[in-house]
């Protein structure tokens, strides 16, 4: 058993790594896509300096704490992007029955299909997420718990993607779906909870846990309590395993499109 | 002129058998307003408090049209179109018709924006009207000079935005540089009125791009003025020319690079 989940790492990690050297190939666009990715980031901190003008405090952020939630934001965001970049095609993978080449290898299916390529502008988001850290707090325990949160962050993002794509193995045409079901966890992700009331904070808790990845990691930071951390780690060990038994299921009404094309 | 007008047509034919995407894709739109619409309520400790000159309705109001001017001009697909043109090779069929790549692209692009600028515009005023329930003009001949200005707002930006997907026969990826330009419309231009900057800022930002793609038709719409009208109409015609111009030095300059292998 061990021996398997070793070498699942193994494969995942070597997907991963030539994903990379195929984003390295052209390596002025490498760069230029990670730097520029940093500055479209960096841009919004105009937006907040704008408004903390107006106002010291909203919807109970400071300015620090908005930086450190767009770092939490950023962070998630490269994680689930640059790991897992095929996780927000898969509706497409499906209807198009591009899965086929996935089900023959003799490894993890879900983990083969969402590894296999990689988003490097995404490193810029990530990067930028540890710069947004830096600002607010530099120390070995912030540094730690910041990478735990957002690789929690990076999976709850991801398993979103899984569960939104798995509904094109029951329905047609869930693209659309899936896009926006994706780009209300990456809206939402930069405003403080505070400014939302009733219904939409329940939102951020239940339907686009955003709560789970971003706002719970911040109040952690500031002001540690092991209960938020637990409350992270326990929702995100369980969406995973909602998406992966979604999938998993969808997966016994896929059938082969006899789809034929050279994987270059 | 006529061949553009046909590429036009075909485009808006086209995406009208798209119409529910469409309305599902306002979705999105649909939640930065919804976002915008608590942040400024927010911001406002009552609606009748007015900061640099507006009011917390001018407010939403002045997202709400910036936003469909935005979604309208879908820059991100135009830019990629352009780039995957460039470095895909396809361009090669573009380049041997009788027409000017440019005039094409723009034609066809215009034809898209136009059924998503309807779309967006109906069910963002929608939207607007139930937030809000109230309209900052109900005075027809302003709303048709806002509406002009919103249309000369797009073809603007989607001139610029072919101007920086032409990059790509220089760099491989232009996409970076549609983020940053992107992010200076969408920050600066989209989210507030000039009025907010610093006032040693505002000078620039009334001859930048913002004032004629976002803030100019969005300004109208809130507060009408005849004055500020002919001075954003002004350099709304200098900008299309002044746009024209770079998109086609840079398209002269790149297609002599331009290698294609075969295809």
């Amino acid at each position: 058993m061990l021996t398997v989940v070793k070498n699942q790492i193994k494969v995942t990690l070597l997907s991963i790594k030539y994903g990379l050297m195929r984003q390295m190939l052209n390596k002025t666009t490498f760069i230029t896509n990670i730097i520029f990715m940093l500055l479209n980031n960096a841009s919004f901190i105009l937006q907040w300096v704008i408004l903390y003008s107006l106002k010291d405090n909203i919807g109970g952020y400071t300015f620090k704490q908005v930086l450190l939630l767009w770092g939490f934001a950023a962070g998630t965001y490269g994680v689930s992007h640059f790991f897992f970049k095929r996780v927000f095609s898969l509706s497409d993978i499906i209807n198009t029955g591009k899965l086929d080449a996935s089900i023959i290898q003799p490894k993890n299916i879900l983990l083969s299909v969402i590894t296999s390529d990689v988003e490097a502008s995404a490193l810029g988001d990530l990067i930028y997420g540890y710069i947004m850290l830096f600002i607010c707090d530099i120390s070995i325990s912030s540094f730690l718990l910041f990478t735990l949160f957002i690789i929690c962050g990076g999976i709850i993002m991801t398993s979103i993607a899984i569960i939104y794509g798995s509904l094109a193995f029951w329905f047609n045409n869930t693209e659309m779906l899936a896009d926006t079901g994706n780009s209300l966890m990456v809206n939402f992700a930069t405003y403080p909870e505070g400014i939302f009331k009733g219904v939409v904070k329940t939102l951020f808790y239940t339907l686009i846990p955003i709560g789970f990845a971003n706002y719970i990691p911040v109040q952690v930071l500031n002001d540690f309590n092991v209960f938020g951390l637990l409350a992270v780690l326990g929702v995100t060990t369980l969406i995973l395993c909602m998406a992966i038994a979604i999938f998993y299921k969808g997966l016994k009404n896929y059938s082969s499109s006899n789809l034929m094309s050279a994987r270059i | 002129m006529r061949k553009y007008l046909y590429i036009y047509k075909s485009e808006l034919m086209s995406q009208l058998q798209y119409l529910f995407n469409l309305v599902f894709g306002f979705i999105g739109c649909g939640i930065i307003l919804f976002i915008f619409f608590n942040l400024w309520h927010y911001i406002y400790s009552d609606s009748s408090q007015i900061i640099n000159g507006y009011s917390v309705d001018q407010m939403i109001w002045y997202v709400i049209i910036t936003e469909i001017i935005w979604g309208a001009c879908m820059g991100r697909t135009l830019c990629r179109k352009i780039s995957n043109d460039v470095r895909g090779g396809n361009i090669a069929y573009n380049i041997n018709k009788p027409y000017n790549y440019i005039g094409y692209s723009l034609a066809s692009h215009l034809g898209t924006a136009t059924v998503k600028g309807i779309i967006y515009t109906v069910l963002a005023l929608i939207l607007g009207l139930v937030m809000m329930g109230n309209f900052p003009t109900t005075n027809v001949l302003e709303l048709v000079l806002v509406l002009i200005s919103s249309i000369l707002a797009v073809v603007i930006s989607s001139l610029f935005t072919i101007f920086i997907g032409l990059f790509s026969f220089f760099i491989e990826d232009s996409s970076p540089f549609y983020w940053l330009y992107s992010k200076f419309i969408l920050v600066i231009g989209v989210i507030f009125p000039i009025e907010y900057f610093p006032n040693v800022v505002q000078p620039f930002l009334k001859f930048s791009p913002i004032y004629v793609v976002s803030y100019g038709p969005a300004k109208l719409f809130v507060n009408f003025n005849i004055n500020d009208c002919i001075s954003i109409f002004v350099a709304q015609f200098i900008y299309i020319l002044v746009a024209y111009l770079l998109c086609s030095l840079v398209y002269k300059k790149g297609v002599r690079r331009l290698n294609v292998n075969g295809g």
